[in-house]
């Protein structure tokens, strides 16, 4: 009875290892985002199974699985924890909402002067902690602690608009209108693909990166890095790209948020609880997988959402998250990617008990 | 994704740290921009002192669980939260004193401590570092979940028409004087519990070498539990003082949390007079930031000393002395 199904699972699991494995999956599942919000309105027997999914928590969904796809490159590539990744997040959405309302910039421009000025916050963060050694729970509280640096400064600096922060400036106020161009748009669905298309560029930059000498160098890195650094590979050198890679990218999700909620403040985007929904995706999904950021995202955010929705509780959501994280790190570290591999484990064992049983 | 929460809780953070100095006696913090005269100073400096013995008090737990286990404990100040609302509760629906209340708020947390280890730190002891930061995270939303949704987000208050006294001229609020008292009491107690007993030694042995430990016959499961336990315990006690002298609410633990970990390293990991040291040194940066720097500005500073901790002696102020 195990059989047609232990020989399809056998049959991924060969796919899975193939060169071409990774990349179709993520076509795959890159075209049901692309279709994800036509999905919401189809009704099977007269239920929509999806209905109750808002365009809003999809585009949420997306917004924290790009965070997680660039944490996961410095995080999960080369190991080093972070937990302060709204300070990147944060840069990015200030430099683009500042920029464009003060300088009349174009919100594009913003965002990659945000994303060049997250990278060099980065940089500063690894060349203090990585050059005086800092490693594991120390690394991790340093980068909370650069996090909750800016969460304070921007809270008391009038300048950069003190605790009330930012209003989004109108479109018109520096372009021709909603578009594009001006990063703004009437309604929600072109932001959803606006932030699909950054999700799969990440993801794309994390796919090359995985398959690159450099991903080894950084994988190396995460297993042993004193072995790593005696083989020859500069590992200071390459834990400030990873560093500044992923704050580069985080802003990016920022800048989203900046241009589509109508204002930010220190508190909303440097607050602890960003950094944890940055890495939260990755977690759930798998720590150091192309597929994981973006699989986790699809499942916590939307069992949230779900969960806040059934019963209307403010703060129920968040003790969603609290039972995600710790059921997947108590259960399955690896995450949900692992799955299809942990049951090929389990029909083998399974099959071998039972041959053993015949004999 | 709900902001709103999120957002409510920072403006109350903010609110919070401006009624500091007005609930230390009455002053008005950023009224003084002319130089200080000594009667002011003074008030600071016993601001300073009461403020910082109760930051030491809060990373007491912290410093313990973080120097035995090595797991930063990010539900420290969750559970001074559960151990808060317990006790308002329970003096409100009992009318007793809510000091005679505070053993109970002890032996409450303790065992939610040991429950909490049983079921989320054991299995994953010697696993990666961060494994363990997540799930302590993990339950830091779920305790501080439950606490809004059976008590809401509003603040609230334990009236105990306490008021404050003069001495020398100088402001001492009654609360925060108590407060200080208490965490002495269990300064003093966790240290002859340490030093004198034979848990207490075990406890520090496996402090100084896990392996060591268990080849001389210390139940090390046995003994993180109890550490667990005990630092869950003394979260407890600092829960239980904070309404003594400050209204609270569900997220009142994230801002003591973020602080006593600077506390923490800033005295040294599993140090408790560091911990005394650090708690100091954080209040004095906060009362006399609040003083003379606008708004929270204090609080960048923290951040920069605790970074500069971090960067040039990340064994901390009175670190190397791991013995308890």
């Amino acid at each position: 009875m195990g059989d047609p199904l232990r020989s399809a699972v056998e049959r991924y699991a060969r796919f899975r290892t193939q060169w071409y494995g990774l990349p179709t999956l993520l076509v795959v599942v890159f075209s049901f985002l692309a279709v994800l919000p036509m999905l919401r309105g189809v009704s099977l027997l007269g239920v929509s199974p999806l209905g109750w999914l808002s365009l809003n928590s999809i585009i949420l969904t997306l917004v924290w699985a790009t965070a997680a796809q660039a944490w996961n490159i410095m995080s999960g590539y080369t190991g080093q924890f972070s937990f302060g990744h709204a300070a990147f997040f944060g840069i990015g959405a200030y430099a683009t909402i500042l920029l464009t309302a003060d300088f009349g910039l174009s919100p594009w421009v913003g965002m990659l002067i945000g994303s060049l000025l997250a990278a060099g916050y980065g940089l500063l963060i690894g060349v203090l902690t990585f050059r005086y050694g800092l490693e594991g729970h120390y690394f991790g509280l340093a980068t909370l602690a650069f996090a909750e640096l800016l969460r304070y400064l921007f809270n008391n600096l009038a300048v950069l608009g003190g605790a009330s922060g930012f209003f989004k400036p109108l479109p018109r106020e520096y372009a021709s209108g909603p578009g594009l161009a001006a990063f703004q748009f009437a309604t929600d669905l072109p932001y959803y693909y606006v932030i699909l298309g950054f999700l799969a560029l990440v993801s794309v930059v994390s796919l090359v990166i995985n398959r690159s000498q450099l991903g080894y160098y950084l994988f190396a890195i995460r297993e042993r890095e004193t072995a790593a650094s005696a083989v020859g590979i500069p590992t200071f050198r390459y834990k400030l790209l990873g560093i500044s890679v992923s704050a580069f990218f985080t802003a990016w999700p920022g800048a989203f948020w900046a241009m589509y909620f109508n204002t930010i403040r220190p508190d909303t985007v440097f607050d602890l609880l960003v950094n944890v929904e940055i890495l939260l995706p990755a977690i759930v999904g798998g720590v150091g997988t192309v597929l994981g950021p973006i699989l986790g995202s699809l499942i916590a955010i939307p069992a949230s959402e779900f969960v806040r929705q059934s019963f209307e509780i403010p703060g129920v959501n968040n003790a969603v998250y609290g039972i995600i994280l710790i059921a997947i790190v108590l259960y399955s570290p690896r995450g949900v990617v692992s799955w299809p591999s942990r049951l090929v484990e389990l029909l083998r064992t399974r099959t071998a008990l039972l041959s053993d049983d015949v004999r | 994704m709900d902001w709103c929460f999120a957002s409510s809780r920072g403006e109350w953070i903010a609110s919070a740290v401006m009624a500091v100095p007005s609930q230390l006696g009455g002053l008005d913090a950023t009224v003084p921009l002319s130089l200080p005269g000594p009667a002011i100073l003074a008030q600071y400096l016993v601001f300073a002192v009461l403020l910082g013995g109760i930051y030491g008090l809060v990373a007491l737990g912290l410093t313990m669980i973080f120097g035995v286990m090595d797991v930063i404990n990010f539900a420290h100040g969750a559970l001074m939260v559960v151990a808060m609302y317990a006790l308002m509760t329970a003096s409100r629906m009992s009318g007793v004193s809510p000091f005679l209340l505070i053993p109970l708020a002890i032996a409450l947390l303790f065992i939610l401590g040991v429950g909490i280890y049983r079921a989320t730190i054991a299995p994953i002891i010697d696993a990666p570092q961060e494994n363990q930061l997540i799930v302590t995270f993990g339950v830091l939303l779920i305790l501080t979940s439950i606490v809004q949704i059976l008590f809401g987000s509003d603040p609230q208050k334990l009236e105990l028409g306490l008021g404050s006294f003069r001495v020398a001229g100088v402001f001492v609020p009654e609360g925060q004087l108590y407060a200080l008292i208490i965490a002495v009491i269990a300064l003093a107690a966790t240290w002859l519990f340490l030093q004198r007993t034979m848990v207490g030694r075990a406890i520090r042995g496996t402090a100084d070498n896990r392996d060591g430990a268990q080849y001389v016959g210390i139940d090390v499961p046995r003994v993180d539990m109890l550490t667990f336990g005990i630092g869950a315990a003394l979260a407890g006690l600092a829960g239980a003082v904070v309404p003594l002298f400050q209204s609270i609410t569900p997220s009142l633990g994230d801002q003591y949390l973020i602080n006593a970990f600077v506390v923490v390293v800033l005295g040294g990991l599993g140090s408790f007079p560091g911990a005394f040291v650090g708690g100091l040194v954080i209040g004095f940066i906060q009362v006399f930031g609040l003083a003379f720097l606008e708004g929270s500005t204090y609080q960048i500073l923290i951040f920069l000393v605790f970074i500069l901790v971090l960067l040039v002696r990340p064994e901390g102020l009175l670190g190397g002395a791991s013995d308890g």
